[in-house]
């Protein structure tokens, strides 16, 4: 054991509240600080997930007060895989990211860095918090930062975006508050294992307005269908490797609130099939426009809320394959993702608009990231070599075990649609004439070494799927089981 | 037409919602059950502070706040981010009317008092109503003041990032301690005193005083930099 669970977040914490210092002694120290964190976050959640993986989950108490007075952190096998893989992937944004904006400005880079490692650092929050209220300060903490990464151009765009983002996660914010208020006043707790003990004591009105603010809160968040007009600008206008950390990182944490309400939290009927419904729509929705984008990065946003969409539908399967089949989901949504938004945007890097079409003929200028990018793009719409496949075939499976065969057409018609988008892509990136006016940038060393490494994994997984489905599988019991949740958490001393 | 049926439907929903918070009563004898008498009991016994909501937030809830803190903080990063290269030097500021003499001479008499009243009320957080928040946001009031009063009034940039650093530092460096001298995160690892004596309640009013700094630093920062944006 190197630490416990709250270092997650005391150690981004200190560097952040460190960083401003340290800028003013050495300024490449505002660069290397958050990448010693992150890394030292993902040597201590691989250490701590092993360690869970054989011994249980660790329930740590904060301020010496046991659970229902004080507040606890809850690494388990589930929230302590979704820790590792946003540590990861945090790491290697960072290393993508590492020459961002230097020799050029020093201020705003330094901002950059401490926003994107509190990013980070709240996402990892949401996911270890085993309490309401906290759970609702880490969504801030995110918050505050995407509003700011999201405006980080200053122009007229990124403007709009930011705005956009911070009127719903407003909304959010108030909404969460109500559903917790509500909650507290029925219940007198605000821990989850409590609430979940006790939830059976509420009012049957009460529950569901709570879960209607709670839903509507999270799906903001989440980009579920009605509520993800925010995420698309956001995309298109955030430097790219917020795109990624954004779709990688944020809404992952989003989703797993989600998930731990529904399978956790409330014992309502209805929920799973909530959730099924809602991401079957956004799916459909979600890829059908994508399909109509012109522009790069808009494109592979709507594909993110699709890709999302297919997670809330093997998660609200409700079985133990189709939380398996979500989880794996989710591991190579954020890897593949996180592959396309980092090479896409050096694709669209000297052009103004980031249009499609001025990716064109750009394979034989940009070799290495042109393959990386026709790589996600072949594992992101599921052909078998690649990692994509498993998580693709687990969810048709899992639909097929619980008889969903209408689930399982969908999902294949909307594979035909982003197959079609992501080719057409591909397509213009090696088959086309490069157009007059299109500079290609070479990308730098630290970001070939990111995209190469994302690329790695992706094979990896693809031809070794059982190195991870191991995992995968412990982490899925250990969210189905409620009971044990509960025991653990008011157990801990 | 779809006005129309936008005001209804928010109408329906407004009284649905309005008969269901109503109908919470808070205050009453279902709030029996829970964790509230803990806290109580607790905050006389075992904290020896007088002010229960000070125990809540910095001792049974003080990773809540010290994510609170950490929401300011990064408030002010983003807005001094994003108006960067907005920013006009000091004593450049536009003002459309300069204040009159009895302004700037009342506000260099009640300057001293605010920011006096303000330390008052972060470092009595724990016997008295109020606490960090609070104290730290009088003290920016008084800030602002001056800077509404004299055009050419600067604060040190350097000085109020040294002491948002190192308040926000402290704090998590008590919090560690905690964790390595009594087992937890933030947990108190010295003495509690007597109640309601100003040397009592452990690391409670020390964690506050480090709040109101830090609070007082970030809103003076946050003004400042709003008020010398170009338009």
């Amino acid at each position: 054991m190197v630490g416990t669970p709250v270092l997650f977040i005391a150690i981004p914490l200190l560097a952040a509240f460190l960083i401003p210092l340290l800028g003013m002694i050495w300024k490449e120290l505002v660069r290397i600080i958050p990448g010693l964190v992150l890394a030292y976050m993902l040597v201590l959640s691989v250490s701590l997930l092993s360690y869970v993986l054989e011994n249980g989950p660790i329930v740590e108490v904060l301020s010496g007060w046991a659970p229902p007075i004080g507040i606890n952190l809850v690494f388990s096998a589930f929230s302590g895989f979704l820790v590792t893989l946003m540590s990861f992937l945090g790491l290697i944004i960072w290393i993508y990211s590492y020459r961002f904006k230097r020799n050029v400005d020093f201020e705003p880079s330094k901002k950059y860095f401490i926003l994107l490692l509190m990013m980070i650092t709240g996402s990892i929050g949401i996911v270890l918090t085993g309490d309401i209220f906290n759970l609702f300060v880490f969504i801030e903490i995110v918050g505050i930062s995407g509003y700011a990464l999201a405006a980080f151009y200053m122009g007229r765009n990124s403007a709009e975006a930011s705005f956009k983002y911070l009127f719903m996660g407003s909304l959010a914010s108030a909404f969460l508050l109500l559903a917790i208020m509500i909650i507290y006043s029925q219940l007198g707790t605000l821990n989850m294992a409590d609430i979940a003990s006790k939830v059976h004591l509420m009012d049957p009105t009460y529950k569901v307005v709570a879960i209607i603010f709670f839903m509507a809160a999270i799906g903001i968040e989440a980009e579920i269908f009605p509520l993800n007009g925010w995420a698309p600008d956001v995309y298109t206008e955030a430097p790219g490797p917020v795109g990624a950390a954004f779709s990688g990182i944020v809404v992952k944490a989003a989703v797993y609130a989600a998930v731990r309400m529904v399978y956790t939290l409330f014992d309502v009927s209805g929920t799973y099939d909530f959730l099924l419904i809602m991401g079957l729509i956004t799916l459909i929705v979600a890829e059908t426009t994508a399909l109509r984008q012109d522009k790069l990065k808009r494109m592979l946003a709507f594909s993110s809320i699709g890709q999302m969409g297919l997670v809330l539908i093997a998660f609200g399967i409700g079985t133990l394959e189709g939380v398996f089949a979500a989880l794996f989901l989710m591991l190579n949504h954020a890897i593949t993702k996180s592959l396309l938004f980092l090479s896409g945007s050096y694709l669209v890097f000297n052009s103004k608009d980031k249009y499609i079409k001025e990716v064109n003929g750009l394979g034989k200028f940009m070799p290495i990231t042109s393959f990386l990018f026709a790589l996600g793009a072949f594992a992101i719409v599921g052909l078998p070599p690649f990692a994509g496949f498993w998580s693709k075939l687990s969810v048709l499976t899992a639909a097929a075990d619980s008889n969903l065969i209408l689930i399982i057409a969908l999902i294949l018609i909307v594979s035909v649609i982003e197959i079609v988008y992501y080719f057409r892509v591909v397509n213009r990136i090696y088959f086309f004439k490069k157009g007059e006016s299109v500079i290609p940038q070479r990308p730098t060393a630290h970001a070939l070494l990111a995209m190469i490494t994302l690329g790695a994994i992706i094979l990896i997984i693809g031809f070794y799927p059982d190195s991870i489905t191991g995992i995968l599988h412990k982490a899925s019991a250990d969210l189905m089981d409620k009971t044990k949740y509960i025991n653990d958490v008011l157990s801990a001393k | 037409m779809k006005n129309t049926i936008v005001i209804l439907l928010l109408a329906t929903i407004g009284y649905y919602l309005g008969t269901i918070f109503f109908g919470i009563g808070f205050g009453d004898a279902h709030f029996a059950n829970g964790v509230k008498d803990t806290y109580l009991a607790l905050t006389t016994s075992e904290l020896k502070v007088a002010n229960t909501v000070t125990s809540i937030v910095v001792n049974f809830r003080g990773f809540d706040t010290l994510g609170e803190v950490t929401v300011l903080f990064l408030a002010a990063t983003a807005l001094g981010g994003i108006l960067y290269k907005k920013r006009h030097a000091v004593g450049e500021r536009t003002v459309l009317f300069p204040a009159s003499s009895i302004v700037k001479s009342g506000a260099k008499l009640i300057f001293p008092a605010i920011v006096l009243l303000g330390a008052y009320v972060f470092i009595h957080g724990h016997l008295s109503p109020g606490g960090g928040f609070q104290g730290g946001t009088i003290i920016a009031t008084g800030f602002l003041l001056m800077l509404l009063a004299y055009d050419n009034f600067s604060v040190n940039h350097n000085v109020l990032s040294f002491i948002e650093s190192f308040a926000g530092i402290f704090f998590v460096a008590f919090g560690l301690a905690g964790l390595l001298i009594s087992g937890t995160f933030l947990e108190n690892f010295m003495p509690v005193g007597t109640m309601n004596d100003l040397f009592s309640g452990g690391v409670i009013p020390i964690i506050y005083i480090l709040v109101g700094f830090k609070v007082a630093a970030e809103l003076t920062g946050v003004i400042y930099t709003v008020l010398h944006e170009k338009d």
